[in-house]
C-alpha cells in the first residue's frame, strides 16, 4: 500500500492549533487501540536500546551442541540452528529493525522536506519536474527500488537504509507539498509574505509547525513499512549480514528446520508483526486524535 | 475491538506452531553402508518417471563446462566414455571394447561398432579424436584438461581403433581416461549448437536430454536405441529444490522419488522407515577451508595455521554435518590410491590458546572495541567466498567457521552469491576473498588427481584448480616423481612425504569426508550409490 | 474524457524513460565489469576490451541508453551473462508464472476482501466486524514472507494438505496465493467497509429503503455498486504491493517467476539479466496503473477531469 492513501484529509491540520495538546493527549488515550499501539512501539523500542543490558546471552555466540534447542530447554526462548540464544537475537535483532527504521525515516523526511517545500511554493516548471521524479520512483512496485539499489551499493545496514529511505521518500514529498499548497494562500502566510519575509523563512518558521503534525503521524505508519522492508530484504539475504542479527535473517535462516524447530523462524516473525502492529496502530491512533473527523 | 483479543490470537497462533515442535531425532550413528539390495526375482518393470530432487541447478550439461556434480549428475547419463571405474572402483569398458598399451605411454583403445549418438550421427574413432582436441587444445580448453595427467594426443588408427598417448610415463594413465569427464559428445551436435552446446548435450547415453528449465527442471528421456541393456525408466526429472525442508517433505509426499543431498538431521528417523532406503557410502570428497595463499595476511603459514588450530573441526561435523559426513583424517579420502592418515586431530586439533599465541607470533597482539585483533591500527579482517546449497550444509558451515573465528579476534565476512557466480570466481586468476569453503573429489581414486591438480605451483587457475595460489617447489617436485613413476610402492612413499608437507604449510584445513547420501522411496529398485559422487547411473534403476 | 485518456496515455511516457533511466545508472555503479563477469574465467585485459566494444560499454551512458531504449522497442534486453541466453527468453518463461501467482493472489484477496468488507459494514461492531478488522490489522502487520512458512508449517508439514513448493497441479498455487492475497485482504476489506458505511448514510439509499425495497436489494443494487470506486483506485496501488509481494512469496515457495529471476541474477551478479527483470517488471506495473486509472474513467462519468 502506498503511504498517501492512508493520510487523506490531513491538510486540515489546523485542528492542532484549537484543540489544546491535552484534549490531544486525552482523545488518544481513549482509543484503546491506539494506547496498546503505543505500549507496543515504547517496549520494543526500551528493548532495543537496552538490549545489551537486557540480552542474558551474547547474540553472536555460538553453542553447537545446543542448536535448536526448543523454548525453555536450554534458553527462554530457545536456541537457533547454531545454539545462539534467540531471545538475546530478537533483542539484538530489534535494534537493527528500528535503527534502519529511524534513519530511513530520516532520510526519506528530508527528502521530503526540502523537495516537497520546493515543490508547493515554487509551483509551475520545478512543481512539475519534481512531481515527474515522484512518479518515476513511485512506477517502481514495492521493494523493487529498494532491491535495485541495494545491489548496487552490495548489501548492509547502511545501504538497507538508503534503500528504504529513497523508496519512502516520494510519499513525503506529495505529503509535504499538499500540506504547503494548502497553508500557501492562508492568511497568516499572506501576512508574513505582506511584511517581506524571504519565502525560506516563511517555510521554516511558518509552514513548519503547521505539518509537523501529520508528518509524525505519517512517519510512525512509515516506520512500520520500513521495518517490513528491512526484514525483507535481510530474509532474501539482502539486507543485514550474518551473523549480525536481524529478524528477517533469522526467519530465512529457519527455513530448512521448519519441521523439527519451527521457533527458529516462527518467533521473529512474531517479533516483526508486534513492532509492525504497534508503529501501525500508534498511527493510526495519532491521525484520529489529530483529526477526529476521519474516524467512521 | 479488546486488546485481550489480540493477546489471545496470539497465544493462539504460537501455541498452534508450538504444537508442531517435534523432539528432534538423535544424531544418526555414522549409518553403515547398507548392503547391497539382493536382485529382486520378479524382475525390472520397465516404465515410469523418476523425479529427483536437489538443491541447485546445473552450470552446464556438458563436463567441459561444468565439472561439478549438478552437470556431472545429468551428463554421466548422458555422454559415456571409453572406459570407467565401476561402483568396486575396477576399471570396466564402456564404449570401447578393450585397449591395449603399445608404447608406456600411449594406449590403443578399439571401440565398440554399432553405436550412434542421440542425433543419429554414428560413433567412431573421429568423434573420439574431435572430443580429445575440442577438450584438450581447444579454446578454451575444458575445465578437467589440467586433471587428467600428461595427455598428448588421439592418433585415429582405422575407424574403430583409435591411440591416445601421454607426454611421458604416468602412473595412472588408465584411471585418467577412465573419468567421467571424458564422456564424448557427437561433433556434428557441437558443430549445430556452438556456444550453446553446453546446454543441448548429445551423447551416446542410456537416457537423452529432452528439455531445461534454468532453476526449475531438467528432463531426459529413454534412449531406445541405446547399445547396451535397455534402460528401465521412460523419463528422468532433476528438480532443484533448494530449501532441505521441502526436499524432504517433496521426498515424504511422493512428488519425488530421489533425494540428493537429503538433510542430515532427518536421515536417522528414514533409515528406520521401511517407505526409504537410505544409500550412503563413504565418498571420495573432501570439504576443506582454502586459504588464498597469494594474499595479506593468509599468505603467513602462522596466520594459516593460527585458523586451523581455532577452529573446532569436530564440533562442525558433528552438529552441523550431523551425521552427513565424517571428520577428515587427511587432505583426501581414504579410498583413494596414495592416501596417508595425517592424523589432523592431533596436528590441526582444536586449540584456541595455541591459535592466539601463534597470531601473536604473527604480531597481531592488540584487540579492538569489538574484540578482534588488530596490527598497526589495522582489523584482522578476512574475507570469504560465500555461497548456500552446492553442497551439504555449505552456507552453515561458513557461519559456524565466521563464529570461531570471530572468538578467535578474526573478522570474517561472507560475499554471498549464487553457487554459478561462486564457481567462476574460484576458477579465476585472481579470487578477490581471502577464504573459501568448498569440496573436491577425487574423480579417479588417484592422489595425482588432487595433489597435483590442486596444489603444483604451475596449476593455478584458470589453467588449473589450485585456488589456493600455493606454491612450494619442494611439493612440486615430490608429486612430479609421483606421477611419473610407475612403482607403487615408490608413489606411496612420495606422495605420503608431499602430503607431510601440506600438513605443514597448510594451503587448505580439510574439514570433513562426505558419506554419500542418497534417500528413494522402497519402490525404486537397481540403484547403486557410486563412491564417486558424479556417477549417478541410473540406466539400471526402475519402478515396482 | 478522450481528453483525459490521452493526456494520461502521453504522461506515462516520460515515466517509462525515467524508469529505464533509473534501472541503467543505478546498475552503473556496480562495481565490476559487465564484460570481465560475462567472459568469467577466460577473461585476458584484451578479450574484455574487445567485448567491451562489441556491447558497446566503452559508449557514454546516454548513447548506451538510448540504444537501450532501442533494443527495448524491438524486445531485445541483451544477453544474460550467466545463463548465456536472451533475456528476453528468461523473462518469457518467468513471467506467466508471476502473472499465474498474481492473478490469483488477486482473485483470493477480492473474493474473501469484498465480502467480508460488506458484511463488516452492515453488520457494524457486530463480533464478525469486530473480528475481520483485527485479522486484517495483523494481516497487515505480517511479512508476506512468514505468512507463507506459517501456512507451510500448519499445511504441509503439520496436516500435509498441500505441497511445500514447486509447481504443477492446482495444489501448488493454493498456499502461494493465500500467501500473496493476505495482506491484499486486509486493505479491500477495510476499503470497502469504509465506503459501504459512507453510502449507506447517503440520501438515495435512505430513500430506497424508505421505499421499502429489501435490504439485500439495496445493498448489492445500491450501495456495493457505488462502493466499488474507491476500491478500484487501491487495486492499482495493490496490484504494485502484489508485485512486490511476489518476489517474497516466490522465493519463500520455490515458484519459477520474476521474483525468483531477480533475486537470482542479484546473487549471480548477472546485471544484464536483473536490468531487463526489473525493468519488465516495473514497466507492466506502469502499463496496470494506466489502464486502471483510464478504466476508473470509463466507469466514473462523474468526475471530471480538467
Amino acid at each position: 500500500m502506498r503511504l498517501s492513501s492512508k493520510t487523506r484529509g490531513l491538510g486540515a491540520s489546523e485542528s492542532v492549533h484549537r484543540t489544546g495538546i491535552q484534549q490531544l493527549v486525552q482523545r488518544f488515550a481513549r482509543n484503546q487501540l491506539a494506547v496498546v499501539g503505543f505500549i507496543l512501539v515504547l517496549a520494543i523500542s526500551l528493548a532495543a536500546v537496552f538490549a545489551p543490558v537486557l540480552a542474558p546471552h551474547d547474540p553472536l555466540d555460538q553453542n553447537l551442541p545446543l542448536k535448536r534447542s526448543l523454548p525453555g530447554q536450554h534458553f527462554v526462548l530457545g536456541a537457533d540452528e547454531f545454539g545462539r540464544d534467540i531471545l538475546s537475537r530478537l533483542l539484538f535483532g530489534g535494534r537493527s529493525a528500528l535503527l534502519v527504521g529511524v534513519l530511513s525515516f530520516a532520510v526519506a523526511a528530508s527528502i521530503g522536506l526540502v523537495l516537497g517545500m520546493v515543490s508547493g511554493v515554487a509551483a509551475g516548471i520545478v512543481d512539475d519536474v519534481i512531481m515527474r521524479l515522484n512518479d518515476i520512483v513511485l512506477a517502481f512496485p514495492y521493494l523493487l527500488l529498494a532491491l535495485l539499489i541495494v545491489t548496487a551499493l552490495g548489501p548492509s545496514v547502511l545501504s538497507t537504509t538508503i534503500a528504504v529511505g529513497l523508496w519512502g521518500a516520494p510519499s513525503f514529498v506529495r505529503l509535504v507539498r499538499a500540506e504547503v499548497i494548502a497553508l500557501r494562500n492562508r492568511e497568516f502566510i499572506e501576512a508574513a509574505r505582506a511584511v517581506g519575509a524571504r519565502s525560506s523563512a516563511i517555510m521554516v518558521r511558518h509552514l513548519l509547525p503547521n505539518f509537523a503534525g501529520s508528518l509524525i503521524t505519517f512517519g510512525t505508519l512509515f516506520m512500520a513499512r520500513a521495518i517490513l522492508v528491512e526484514a525483507a530484504l535481510s530474509f532474501l539475504g539482502l539486507g543485514v549480514q550474518p551473523p549480525t542479527p536481524s529478524w528477517g535473517l533469522m526467519v530465512s535462516s529457519g527455513r530448512d528446520f521448519l519441521r523439527v524447530a519451527p521457533h527458529i523462524s516462527t518467533l521473529p516473525g512474531i517479533a516483526i508483526m508486534l513492532a509492525v502492529l504497534g508503529f501501525n496502530l500508534l498511527g493510526d491512533g495519532l491521525r484520529d486524535a489529530l483529526d477526529p473527523k476521519l474516524r467512521n | 475491538m479488546r486488546p485481550w483479543v489480540i493477546t489471545l490470537l496470539l497465544i493462539a497462533m504460537v501455541a498452534s506452531v508450538g504444537g508442531c515442535a517435534r523432539q528432534e531425532p538423535a544424531p544418526a550413528p555414522p549409518a553403515p553402508s547398507p548392503a547391497p539390495v539382493p536382485p529382486v526375482p520378479a524382475g525390472p518393470k520397465t516404465g515410469g518417471t523418476l523425479t529427483i530432487a536437489r538443491p541447485t541447478d546445473s552450470i552446464s550439461l556438458v563436463s567441459n563446462l561444468d565439472t561439478t556434480a549438478p552437470g556431472m549428475w545429468l551428463f554421466t547419463n548422458i555422454a559415456e566414455p571409453l572406459l570407467r571405474l565401476n561402483e568396486d572402483m575396477e576399471l570396466e569398458p564402456v564404449l570401447a571394447e578393450r585397449w591395449e598399451f603399445i608404447t608406456d605411454t600411449t594406449v590403443r583403445f578399439y571401440l565398440k561398432r554399432g553405436v550412434t549418438f542421440h542425433d543419429g550421427t554414428p560413433f567412431n574413432a573421429e568423434a573420439v579424436k574431435f572430443n580429445f582436441d575440442f577438450a584438450i587444445y581447444g579454446t578454451p580448453r575444458a575445465r578437467w584438461a589440467g586433471l587428467v595427467g600428461p595427455v598428448d594426443q588421439a592418433v585415429v588408427v582405422d575407424a574403430h581403433t583409435i591411440d591416445i598417448s601421454m607426454k611421458e610415463p604416468y602412473g595412472p594413465t588408465l584411471y585418467a581416461l577412465a573419468m567421467p569427464y571424458w564422456g564424448v559428445l557427437s561433433p556434428a551436435s557441437i558443430a549445430k549448437y556452438g556456444n550453446d552446446y553446453g546446454r543441448n548435450p548429445v551423447g551416446t547415453g542410456p537416457f537423452k536430454f529432452v528439455e531445461w528449465r534454468t532453476n526449475d527442471r531438467i528432463v531426459l528421456e529413454r534412449n531406445d536405441e541405446y547399445w547396451g541393456d535397455k534402460p528401465y525408466l521412460d523419463r528422468v526429472v532433476f528438480r532443484v529444490i533448494p530449501e532441505e525442508s521441502a526436499r524432504m517433505m517433496a521426498l515424504e509426499r511422493g512428488e519425488v522419488q530421489m533425494v540428493l543431498q537429503p538433510a542430515p538431521s532427518a536421515i536417522a528417523s528414514l533409515s528406520n522407515d521401511p517407505r526409504f532406503v537410505v544409500h550412503q557410502e563413504l565418498g571420495l570428497r573432501i570439504y576443506y577451508l582454502g586459504f588464498n595463499c597469494s594474499l595479506e595476511p593468509v599468505n603467513d603459514p602462522v596466520v594459516r595455521r593460527a585458523v586451523a588450530h581455532a577452529i573446532n573441526i569436530p564440533e562442525i561435523v558433528e552438529h552441523v554435518l550431523e551425521g552427513g559426513a565424517v571428520p577428515a583424517q587427511g587432505f583426501m579420502s581414504p579410498g583413494v590410491f596414495g592416501f596417508h592418515d595425517m592424523d589432523l586431530e592431533t596436528s590441526l586439533k582444536y586449540d584456541p590458546a595455541l591459535a592466539q599465541s601463534l597470531l601473536a607470533q604473527a604480531g597481531w597482539t592488540t584487540k579492538d572495541s569489538e574484540g578482534y585483533l588488530t596490527k598497526d591500527g589495522k582489523r584482522l579482517t578476512l574475507t570469504m567466498l560465500g555461497y548456500r546449497g552446492r553442497f551439504l550444509k555449505d552456507a552453515e558451515i561458513m557461519e559456524a567457521v565466521q563464529h570461531y573465528l570471530r572468538r578467535a579476534g578474526i573478522e570474517v565476512k561472507i560475499d554471498w552469491l549464487e553457487w554459478a557466480a561462486a564457481f567462476e570466481i574460484m576458477r579465476s586468476a585472481h579470487m578477490p576473498q581471502h577464504l573459501v569453503v568448498s569440496g573436491w573429489l577425487t574423480v579417479n581414486a588417484d592422489a595425482d588427481y588432487s595433489l597435483f591438480g590442486l596444489f603444483h605451483s604451475q596449476e593455478t587457475p584458470p589453467k588449473g584448480w589450485n585456488r589456493f595460489q600455493y606454491a612450494n617447489s619442494d611439493f612440486d617436485r615430490l608429486i612430479e616423481a609421483g606421477r611419473a613413476t610407475l612403482v607403487l610402492s615408490e608413489r606411496l612413499r612420495l606422495y605420503r612425504q608431499a602430503q607431510e608437507v601440506l600438513v605443514k604449510d597448510v594451503p587448505m584445513i580439510p574439514l570433513s569426508n562426505t558419506l554419500e547420501t542418497v534417500i528413494t522411496i522402497n519402490k525404486i529398485k537397481g540403484f547403486v550409490l557410486h563412491p564417486v559422487e558424479y556417477n549417478l547411473i541410473l540406466k539400471g534403476v526402475w519402478i515396482d | 474524457m478522450l481528453n483525459y485518456m490521452i493526456r494520461r496515455l502521453v504522461m506515462s511516457i516520460p515515466v517509462i524513460l525515467g524508469v529505464v533511466l533509473v534501472v541503467m545508472f543505478t546498475l552503473e555503479v556496480v562495481p565490476g565489469d559487465p564484460a570481465a563477469l560475462m567472459l568469467g574465467e577466460f577473461a585476458t585485459e584484451e578479450a574484455v576490451r574487445e567485448l567491451r566494444t562489441t556491447l558497446g560499454l566503452d559508449k557514454p551512458l546516454m548513447v548506451r541508453y538510448v540504444n537501450y531504449l532501442a533494443g527495448l522497442v524491438r524486445g531485445d534486453l541483451g544477453r544474460s551473462v550467466r545463463e548465456r541466453r536472451p533475456v528476453i527468453r528468461e523473462v518469457a518463461d518467468a513471467f506467466p508464472f508471476t502473472l499465474k501467482l498474481s492473478f490469483w493472489a488477486f482473485m483470493v484477496s477480492l473474493l474473501v476482501g469484498v465480502p467480508s468488507g460488506v458484511i463488516s459494514a452492515v453488520r457494524k461492531y457486530s463480533i464478525f466486524d469486530n473480528l475481520a478488522r483485527l485479522i486484517s490489522l495483523l494481516g497487515l502487520s505480517m511479512p508476506v514472507f512468514w505468512i507463507g512458512l506459517f501456512l507451510i508449517i500448519i499445511f504441509s508439514l503439520r496436516y500435509p494438505l498441500f505441497p511445500v513448493g514447486g509447481h504443477g497441479t492446482w495444489k501448488h498455487l493454493v498456499l502461494p496465493s493465500i500467501t500473496l492475497g493476505l495482506p491484499s485482504i486486509a486493505i479491500i476489506s477495510r476499503m470497502v467497509r469504509s465506503s459501504v458505511l459512507e453510502i449507506l448514510g447517503e440520501d438515495y439509499v435512505r430513500t430506497a429503503r424508505a421505499k421499502g425495497l429489501a435490504e439485500r436489494v439495496v445493498i448489492y443494487k445500491h450501495a456495493l455498486r457505488n462502493a466499488m470506486l474507491p476500491v478500484l483506485t487501491v487495486m492499482g496501488l495493490q496490484i504494485g504491493q502484489l508485485m512486490g509481494g511476489a518476489v517474497l512469496t516466490e522465493n519463500v515457495f520455490g515458484w519459477p517467476g520474476m521474483g525468483r529471476l531477480m533475486v537470482r541474477s542479484i546473487f549471480n551478479r548477472d546485471f544484464v539479466l536483473l536490468q531487463g527483470t526489473v525493468l519488465v517488471f516495473a514497466l507492466s506495473f506502469v502499463l496496470v496503473n494506466l489502464i486502471v486509472d483510464l478504466s476508473y474513467a470509463v466507469v466514473d462519468p462523474r468526475v471530471t477531469y480538467k
